[in-house]
């Protein structure tokens, strides 16, 4: 036998049929969508939406314990807050003590003692984008000239898994972040991760990107420190909406706003800790899945009134000064966009609760 | 189509490019059909977690074999099935369907028996060349070896699965295009 007719006795014998992709009905496009569902690096499909912001809404506010503790002094009056009529309970508002400290509320301050956030105590470094600080997850970006570094908490039980995937990345090496044990991954020389081992029920995973060297990561690295809530919370700068801003926060965004029946307002104030940008996706997040939850409810209801009145509800969208506003800093008013225009359009908008975020 | 961020809308595009390839590539290599799925499922699952990392072009394909030669190492060492991914796609290989006779003749199966008795890596050589019609340069970048090794064992391999095949077949050219599937004869 030539090489050549071995090769073909070789082909023949290929188990793999090309019709099994016809028998699948459907199974490759749901696995697909089963993947983007689970936490990347760039965290769900709703997050990853809204961080395409990265460029427009890096905030500038030097970090600072003392400079965001006056901010807060001066945040929100209680007018505002007590405008919207239908803000949180107040035990959930953080309140200003007669030393001027902020208390924030149990709830926050339990989540927080299960699974301190890190700060860098090295000069010159910047908070960027802050989103979906809840419980157990979240993202922050630090920024120093050329040299980022991202903060994901994840949930512990997350642990095994992405530890396993970082071991095709490189041979871990022990690493400490203020005594925190983990392992560092080298991804290429100036993109370093460092996981460490869950602490509470969640991990954190830091991420370099930018121009760095060695020293220089090794140098800040060593100046992470684990900081308590309240700590943490007063060192976001102004722009980034905290428990204490989010119901102010939402009324602005809400103003020009309509609200679907039965809309529960109380989840502004769970939103966790995000940038504006963010902030704004969540809570139209909110109002968008409201509202066509509604309408699927008046569809099968036969009820053509309230069809045409979540209809036009989401239609309006593309008024809303939020979304415009929002529109030059990433995709996510688009992505509101196409699903209202097919709610408009009395078509299926199929995959929205993926978009707009409402499993949340 | 929503729009989504670039990274998103790669993605979906890389997936789109790769999963039959992957699929084909997990079926060649898996026992049950239905384990496929948990190889495909880790593969794109990594590759996920991993898109910053995913080379340009053609070289997104070699880096999933890669990733799947990898994965497909750690379940055949038994581990963890993911269990909520990929249930639908495990589901629907499972499925009982008409047998293509043609897999099965005697021939084909003694083919695949002798690939089996080759080494791991001469045999993953062979069906990475032919099976998956990768050129020695491509085959090398997917075992992370150099493509003159590449070539030294596919010259191997094919010497030693002549060797093993011997006088098993029939004559080339003619056994591998019978008509496996029963025809009926005409008149009756």
């Amino acid at each position: 036998m030539t090489d050549e007719q071995l090769d073909r006795v070789i082909r023949n014998a290929d188990p793999y049929r090309a019709e099994v992709i016809g028998q699948l009905d459907g199974a490759g496009q749901t696995l697909l969508e089963e993947i983007m569902s689970e936490p990347s690096t760039r965290r769900p499909l709703m997050r990853r939406l809204v961080t395409a912001v990265a460029a427009a809404a890096v905030l500038t506010t030097a970090l600072g314990v003392t400079a965001v503790l006056r901010n807060h002094q001066s945040a929100p009056s209680s007018d505002a807050s007590g405008s919207s009529g239908a803000s949180a309970s107040p035990s959930e508002e953080p309140q200003v003590s007669a030393s001027g400290a902020i208390r924030y509320s149990a709830m926050v301050l339990q989540a927080a003692e299960k699974n301190p956030r890190l700060l860098i105590k090295e000069s010159g470094w910047k908070v960027g984008n802050v989103y979906d600080f809840v419980e157990r997850e979240g993202s922050i970006e630090f920024h120093n000239g050329d040299r980022r570094l991202e903060m994901n908490w994840y949930r512990a039980e997350y642990y095994d898994s992405y530890y396993k995937d970082r071991l095709d990345v490189s041979k871990p090496k022990p690493a400490t972040v203020d005594g925190l044990p983990g392992f560092l991954f080298t991804y290429s020389y100036g993109d370093w991760a460092i996981q460490l081992k869950p602490n509470g029920d969640s991990f954190v995973e830091l991420r370099s990107s930018g121009t760095w060297t060695q020293a220089q990561f090794d140098r800040t690295v060593s100046t992470i420190k684990q900081v308590d809530v309240q700590t943490w919370l007063a060192a976001m700068p102004p722009e980034v909406v905290t428990a204490d801003r989010a119901d102010a926060a939402a009324d602005k965004i809400l103003a020009d706003v309509p609200l679907p029946p039965n809309f529960d307002r109380a989840k502004v104030a769970a939103l966790g800790t995000n940038s504006p940008y963010h902030f704004g996706a969540l809570v139209t997040g909110l109002v968008g899945c409201g509202w066509i939850a509604e309408w699927e409810r008046a569809r099968k209801a036969g009820d053509q009134a309230a069809v045409r009145k979540a209809a036009d509800a989401m239609k309006s969208s593309h008024h809303w000064k939020v979304l415009n506003d929002m529109n030059d800093g990433g995709d996510w008013p688009e992505a509101f966009w196409e699903v209202s225009d097919k709610i408009a359009a009395g078509k299926d908008p199929v995959g929205y609760q993926d978009w707009l975020g409402c499993s949340r | 189509m929503i729009s989504a961020t670039a990274p998103e809308d790669r993605f979906r595009l890389i997936y789109a490019g790769n999963f039959e390839h992957l699929l084909a590539y997990a079926l060649r290599r898996v026992d049950q059909p239905a384990d496929a799925a948990d190889v495909v499922a880790e593969t794109f699952l990594v590759a996920w977690r991993r898109h910053r990392e995913i080379p340009e072009g053609g070289e997104a394909r070699l880096w999933l074999y890669g990733v799947a030669r990898r994965v497909l190492s750690n379940h055949i060492r038994g581990g963890v099935r993911r269990e909520r991914l990929g249930v639908r796609l495990r589901q629907r290989l499972a499925a009982p369907t008409a047998p293509d006779p043609g897999s099965e003749v005697p021939d084909r199966l003694t083919v695949r028996a002798a690939m089996a008795r080759l080494g791991d890596l001469d045999r993953e050589v062979l069906m990475l060349t032919i099976w998956e019609g990768l050129e020695p340069r491509e085959a090398a970048a997917v075992l992370e070896v150099s493509p003159a090794v590449v070539r030294t064992r596919l010259s191997r391999a094919r010497a030693r699965l002549r060797e093993l095949l011997g006088d098993d077949l029939g004559p080339p050219g003619h056994v591998f295009d019978v008509l496996a599937a029963p025809v009926p004869e005409e008149g009756r």
